[in-house]
């Protein structure tokens, strides 16, 4: 795993929806770490993404290199270990390995770990001195203390929508980061969204966005988050390649939201209401 | 001198001493019969009337009888049948001389009643004939019916004169065997009550008159089953029957009784009350269809009479939902439980409709769709589309709710809910039916997500600047100032009904064309319906000319201009009306374009007299096709008063009917009820409250408010009903809201329950209704009990102190035992490759793993992992009747008799400390065990910090079950529960079923990892139809035991705490698969229950 193998060689879509790129610019030229808090799909890490890149384009002279990205996900079983490295068998002797951050420190890259409340509760006791002015990352094991390279940025990404008393993030840790809060984008923006990834005709992508709309109204019902902006993106990918809205909607909305029957089919009646057969 | 007056006189002397008139009659008698007999057969007569008479001290009565009668018989029947008629009468006279005489004075008309023996007189032919042979030479056997009745004493006497003087009557409706089976039923009458027998006869005449001829027989035969079975029904039955039969089918009549006839058999006292129910059920189905009907139920009454029976019963609903051609398809999933599957009682519950399976066979047979299966999806649509929680409500509900602005049911929405019908059933698929209810709710829907209800006075609209100002000076004057914008709006006009009923089709078009455009995928629907109301609607030239304005935009609006007619003389108005409606048609226009698109069109309608119709029928037109095409507000106000006919009288304006779909449109109330809304709620904010005369000039003025036939004086009253509803509803909704805002969830109707009428006075109540199971049928019955929650009533705090301090010692012990259990329990997660400690044993497998070669992971350490409680706990009390009862005293108190040392000393001492412990100590019931539990309970919980709810049941059959909220899951414990355990005292009966459901949807609503329910009860599950009869207690176990596992479905524990000592031997049943505990000392009822929660919860 190269770190190289982060940097983008595209400038990546983003819709910017409000001031999320004045304010991640400034952090960044600030060092000062960020919290990107919204449901998911809904363009936390295309902003990353999209940011990386801008950043890279203007600090001219690293044209070449730009300012590599490094994208944890989250899981349950991600330990500290994974993070920063370890130690690995080979035969009788043993060699040391570079984990993510371990990388990003070093190279002075973003790290953004993704769904950070999914890994294990001891992966946060590494970021705290990452988020300190001085910008240490410990490293136990070789009894090392790295200091970030420059253009170094800890950016984490969480999702209130899981809030339950075991998966929320530890106030010391929220405590260090400027959190940028995403939502799903207003109507007319998530339509233009869908319209330029998709492919899809813009009056279809409009429809889609009213459906979107139309279904997180029903966020309550069992439906923590309602509908993602990159399902809808799905939905219009299929439709965009022949199938029927309806059904596309189906198999990219409703079933993937919720398997209470009663649920599904009011979605299903909102669907049908919204796209003509 | 005669032969009579020979004869008169030999018998002279024999019939004197019988009393003076009897030689005149015999006199009379013979006169008469001398030119009829021959002397021999006179001489025989006069011999047997003197006999008859001197046969006992008052056989003289039956003698004159026998003479009088005579020559009318003999003029009848041959002389030998007369002889015999005459033994007849003598035997009856032995018994009885009234008796006989009744026979004999009847015999005349009997006779003429009867028709002649064929034998005897061929020639005599007809429909009776076949049936009733033997007639004229029966008179010994209509004799001997007439002995069977009598028995000898005053009443049966009584009875059998009855029997003969009612005789005629009776042979002109019946043969002999059928009046030999009449009598059968008066025998086994008798035996019970002569007043009934003789009710029953009396009716009888009468009766078998208006039967038809070949219903007699079989309504007869019914007559004697139930004489049998249930004696007591007959008199009903003599009385109803003929009118209940005669509303079957001729043909079947007879069918149907044979086979009420087997069911009263079987079913005993109930087979009457069916009798009834099914024969005017039968009534009710019109009869082309009895003959399917008979067919079917025959059929089943193969197997099951009863089965049959509750078919018929149940077909007027059934076919209320299907059609007849279905019918035969209803029945053949109950048949088959009935043949192929031997369940006979699962069928005969299927046919009485109280099968889950004949309710889902219905269903899906059904076209119509009702509003109770799609409430739940509705309502989450409504949800989806508007942005806000809505709730979905029956028109029914509306009327009995007294809130309805008009009678009828037709769909509507104040802003907060959607009324729609309880059903739709117009088109032959079940999913047009569906469509249709999705098109009424999108229009109701379309209102609240396009803001039908937020007119603004003075705000322009889109396309139409605001027109308010310069039509304020022309406003005529009004008492009161409007209270809402809509209302003040209104009011500028002169004719309220006219700019109202505009400004409702001008939104309404607004709002189908935001839909239109909006939902695509609903458009073909909304514009099906649009069209059949189109061509439903009612000819315009029969109305005056401004309804007729009216109608014509109605017709646009429903996307057919092509079907307005209107005359050619005005057709430039029609021009202008129909540019200026399209205006409201456009993308982004709003309520104040069609505020101000209603007004200009008023102002045309004005500008026409209301005259009627004053043109021919040529003379109205369609409009060119090219009108309306043009969005156009026209250019100025005030239209010039046109030339019409001067002679026509001006008409009042009637308001055309509402298409169905949009349903009904009051947005001046909606907004007084908004208003009104806040103000209970304290949102009023600025702006004064308003008073309710206020309120109530509001409603008057909205004109269409209906009450049903209201005079003057009524019109007030209901108005002041109609207010003090809507100030209820506003309360009620306000209430809501803030349970919403405090829970942070929602409270409309969930678990598919539906909500019910509150009542005006006492607790709040909600009303949800649940399945039961019917074992026997191995299938629930549907809604089958209604469960009513109600917040518990609050007492003092004292109860709940005085047991504190009663109990200190107790309630400090399991306090401390429960706050053992607080610290969070530590798990440990092993196999991690990384952790808090090593794990000896894998770390040394690990090292030899290696040293082999083999390279597993490193997972040798382990880790503690903190689990938090998540617990939540529901006790469910008994509140039955029962727990009044006393709790039996552990006998150490007590004194054996050989304790009192033969001293009757030492006894009375004991009594008499026994009575003052009693007076200072109240007995103990069971109840008061429970109450004490619940406040340990709470104690303990709080020390703990589980989630608890404590409820209490109790009730009154399957309509009326009581669920007392003491503390709800979510609720805070605080000293509004501490009073309400003290008001928990016994109530009613214990169905264990519905209250077990209700919590366990209770409980499913609530998230915690680990649910428990325990339920206290002090004996078996017992209320009012809980089982088959009040004996039978195995329906109540097998249903409480299927509510207790459909716990378990749902990862809930139940656990049945009982103080019944004689309760192991149905527990076991009710409790296969779930915990159980019987608490034999009662006393100890409160530290068993904690200390058990302890356990069950630590797992
Ligand atoms: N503002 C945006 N601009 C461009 N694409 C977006 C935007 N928001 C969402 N998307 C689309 O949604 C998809 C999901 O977004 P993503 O960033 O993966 O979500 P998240 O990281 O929040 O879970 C993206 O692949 C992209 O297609
Ligand atoms: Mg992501």
């Amino acid at each position: 795993m190269a770190v190289e193998d982060f940097r983008l060689t595209s400038e990546p879509y983003y819709l910017p929806i409000t001031d999320e790129i004045e304010l991640f610019e400034t952090a960044y030229a600030n060092n000062v770490p960020v919290l990107l808090k919204g449901p998911t799909g809904c363009g936390k890490t295309r902003f990353v993404e999209y940011m990386s890149w801008r950043l890279h384009n203007h600090l001219g002279d690293k044209a070449t290199e730009g300012v590599p990205l490094i994208t944890v996900a989250c899981h349950e079983d991600l330990t500290a270990s994974d993070l920063v490295g370890r130690y690995l068998l080979e035969g009788e002797e043993t060699r040391w390995i570079d984990g993510p951050i371990t990388r990003a420190v070093k190279t002075g890259a973003i790290c953004y770990l993704d769904e950070i409340v999914e890994a294990r509760k001891d992966t946060t006791v590494l970021i705290h001195p990452l988020t300190d002015y001085r910008r240490l990352l410990p490293i136990d094991k070789r009894g090392e203390l790295l200091e970030a390279a420059p253009g170094f940025l800890l950016v984490l990404s969480y999702n209130p929508g899981y809030q339950s008393a075991l998966k929320d993030l530890k106030h010391s840790t929220r405590q260090r980061f400027i959190a940028i809060e995403f939502k799903y984008p207003p109507r007319e923006q998530e339509a233009q969204i869908i319209q330029v990834e998709s492919g899809c005709s813009t009056d279809m992508a409009e429809e889609l966005a009213k459906l979107a709309e139309k279904v997180r109204n029903l966020r309550e019902h069992g439906l923590a988050e309602g509908v993602s902006t990159r399902l809808l993106v799905y939905a219009g990918k299929l439709i965009a390649n022949g199938i029927s809205p309806r059904r596309a909607c189906q198999v990219a909305v409703v079933w993937g939201l919720t398997d209470d029957v009663e649920v599904q089919q009011s979605i299903e009646e909102v669907v049908t209401s919204i796209f003509p057969e | 001198m005669s032969v009579a007056d020979t004869l008169a006189d030999r018998y002279d002397a024999e019939l004197q001493s019988h009393g003076v008139g009897l030689r005149d009659e015999f006199l009379e008698a013979a006169r008469e019969l001398e030119s009829m007999l021959t002397p021999e057969d006179f001489e025989v007569w006069a011999e047997r009337g003197a006999a008859l008479a001197s046969q006992s001290l008052r056989s003289w009565e039956a003698a004159v009888e026998f003479f009088r009668a005579s020559p009318e018989v003999s003029r009848l029947i041959p002389f030998d049948l007369l002889v015999r008629w005459s033994e007849s009468a003598e035997r009856l006279s032995t018994e009885s001389p009234l008796v006989a005489a009744a026979y004999l004075r009847a015999t005349p008309a009997v006779v003429q009643a009867l028709p002649a023996d064929p034998d005897f007189d061929i020639g005599i032919q007809g429909e009776n004939i076949t049936q009733q042979t033997i007639i004229r030479t029966d008179l010994d056997s209509w004799a001997q019916a007439g002995e069977r009745l009598h028995q000898g004493n005053w009443k049966s006497i009584a009875l059998t004169v009855l029997f003969f003087d009612e005789s005629p009557k009776i042979f002109s409706g019946l043969s002999m065997p059928q009046v030999d089976q009449l009598v059968d039923v008066l025998v086994v009458l008798a035996e019970r009550s002569y007043q009934l027998a003789t009710t029953c006869l009396e009716a009888s005449g009468a009766l078998f008159e208006e039967l038809d001829f070949h219903d007699r027989e079989p309504f007869l035969q019914f007559a004697a089953a139930l004489s049998r079975s249930s004696w007591a029904d007959t008199r009903l039955y003599f009385e109803r029957g003929p009118e209940l039969v005669s509303r079957i089918e001729r043909e079947q009549r007879g069918a149907f009784l044979q086979l009420a006839a087997r069911v009263v058999q079987s079913a005993g006292r109930q087979g009457f009350p069916h009798f009834l129910e099914t024969a005017s059920a039968m009534g009710d189905v019109p009869v082309n269809e009895h003959e399917t009907m008979m067919r079917l139920a025959q059929y089943l009454a193969r197997r099951s009479p009863v089965a049959a029976m509750a078919f018929l019963r149940s077909v007027p609903f059934v076919l209320t939902r299907i059609t007849s051609e279905q019918l035969e398809q209803w029945v053949e999933p109950g048949a088959r439980l009935l043949f192929d599957e031997g369940n006979i009682e699962g069928a005969e519950a299927y046919f009485k409709m109280q099968s889950t399976r004949a309710e889902g066979t219905l269903a899906s047979l059904s076209a119509r769709v009702e509003l109770g299966s799609i409430h739940g999806l509705l309502r989450m649509y409504a949800k989806a589309l508007t942005g806000s929680t809505i709730s979905i409500r029956s028109t029914e509900e509306l009327v009995d709710r007294g809130i309805g602005w008009v009678q009828q049911s037709m769909a509507t929405t104040e802003g907060t809910s959607i009324f729609l019908p309880p059903f739709v059933g117009s088109f032959p698929e079940q999913p047009s039916n569906f469509q249709s209810y999705k098109v009424f709710t999108t229009h109701q829907t379309g209102r609240i997500e396009f803001g039908s209800f937020h007119y603004q006075w003075g705000v322009d609209g889109v396309y139409a600047p605001a027109s308010v100002a310069e039509r304020l000076p022309d406003a005529p004057q009004r008492e009161r100032d409007a209270i809402t914008d809509m209302e003040r709006f209104f009011d500028l006009f002169e004719v309220r009904d006219l700019i109202a009923s505009l400004f409702t089709v001008v939104e309404d078009t607004r709002v189908d064309a935001a839909v239109s455009r909006e939902y695509r995928g609903i458009t073909p629907w909304l514009h099906r319906l649009q069209s059949i109301e189109a061509e439903r609607r009612p000819d315009a030239r029969s109305m005056s000319l401004r309804s007729a304005f009216v109608e014509s935009m109605l017709r646009s609006s429903l996307g057919r201009r092509d079907a307005i007619r209107w005359p050619k003389d005005l057709m430039e108005a029609m021009g202008t009306a129909l540019g200026a409606l399209a205006v409201v048609e456009e993308p982004n226009a709003t309520v104040q374009d069609s505020a101000e698109v209603a007004g200009a069109l008023y102002d045309i309608a004005v500008s026409m007299p209301n005259i009627r119709n004053p043109y021919n029928d040529e003379d109205w037109e369609e409009p060119p096709s090219d009108f309306g095409e043009q969005a156009q507000m026209p250019g100025g106000m005030g239209q010039s008063e046109r030339e019409l006919p001067e002679d026509s009288e001006e008409q009042e304006f009637e308001v055309p009917a509402q298409p169905e779909f949009r349903g009904d449109f009051k947005p001046e109330l909606v907004q007084l009820l908004s208003r009104l809304r806040d103000q209970a709620s304290g949102e009023a904010g600025e702006g004064e409250t308003l008073s309710s005369d206020q309120v109530m000039d509001a409603l008057s003025k909205s004109s269409e408010v209906g009450f049903p036939d209201a005079s003057e004086g009524d019109m007030a009253a209901s108005m002041g009903q109609f207010l003090s509803n809507l100030e209820k509803e506003a309360a009620a909704a306000a209430k809501a809201k803030q349970q919403r805002d405090q829970n942070g969830e929602e409270s409309d109707g969930e678990g598919g329950g539906d909500e019910g009428g509150s009542s005006d006075k006492g607790p709040e109540i909600t009303w949800t209704y649940y399945d039961e199971w019917d074992f026997r049928a191995s299938d629930y019955r549907p809604r089958w009990c209604r469960v009513g929650e109600r917040t518990g009533e609050e007492g003092t705090l004292d109860y709940y102190q005085d047991t504190l301090q009663k109990h200190h010692g107790l309630v400090v012990e399991t306090r401390r035992q429960f706050e053992l259990m607080r610290p969070e329990t530590f798990r440990r997660i092993k196999r991690l490759e990384d952790g808090e400690e090593i794990d000896l044993d894998r770390a040394i497998e690990f090292i030899v793993d290696k040293r082999a070669g083999v390279g597993p992971l490193a997972q040798v350490y382990w880790r503690r992992n903190k689990v938090d409680r998540d617990v939540a706990v529901a006790f469910l009390m008994d509140m039955s009747a029962s727990t009044d009862e006393e709790v039996e005293k552990p006998r150490s108190g007590d004194r054996t008799d050989g304790s009192f040392q033969g001293d009757p000393r030492n006894y009375f001492q004991w009594l008499a400390e026994r009575r003052a412990k009693q007076i200072s100590e109240a007995p103990k019931r069971i109840i008061d065990l429970e109450k004490e539990s619940l406040v340990l309970i709470a104690e303990a919980l709080e020390a703990i910090g589980d989630s608890y709810g404590i409820y209490g049941f109790s009730g009154y059959g399957r309509d009326n079950v009581e669920f007392h909220v003491i503390k709800d899951l979510a609720e805070q414990f605080g000293d509004q529960v501490r009073k309400r355990i003290d008001k928990v005292q016994p109530v009613r009966s214990t169905r264990m079923g519905p209250a077990i459901r209700h919590t366990i949807a209770k409980m499913e609503k609530y998230d915690a990892k680990a649910k428990i329910l325990i339920l206290v009860s002090d004996g078996r599950p017992q209320d009012h139809g809980y089982g088959r009869d009040r004996t039978e207690k195995e329906y109540a176990v097998h249903d409480t035991h299927q509510a207790l596992l459909e716990a378990k479905r749902v990862g809930i524990t139940p656990f049945l705490i009982t103080v019944d000592k004689e309760g192991h031997d149905y527990l076991k049943d009710m409790c296969s698969d779930v915990g159980y505990e019987v608490v034999d000392d009662i006393e100890q009822l409160p530290r068993r229950l904690t200390s058990l929660y302890r356990v069950l919860s630590a797992e």
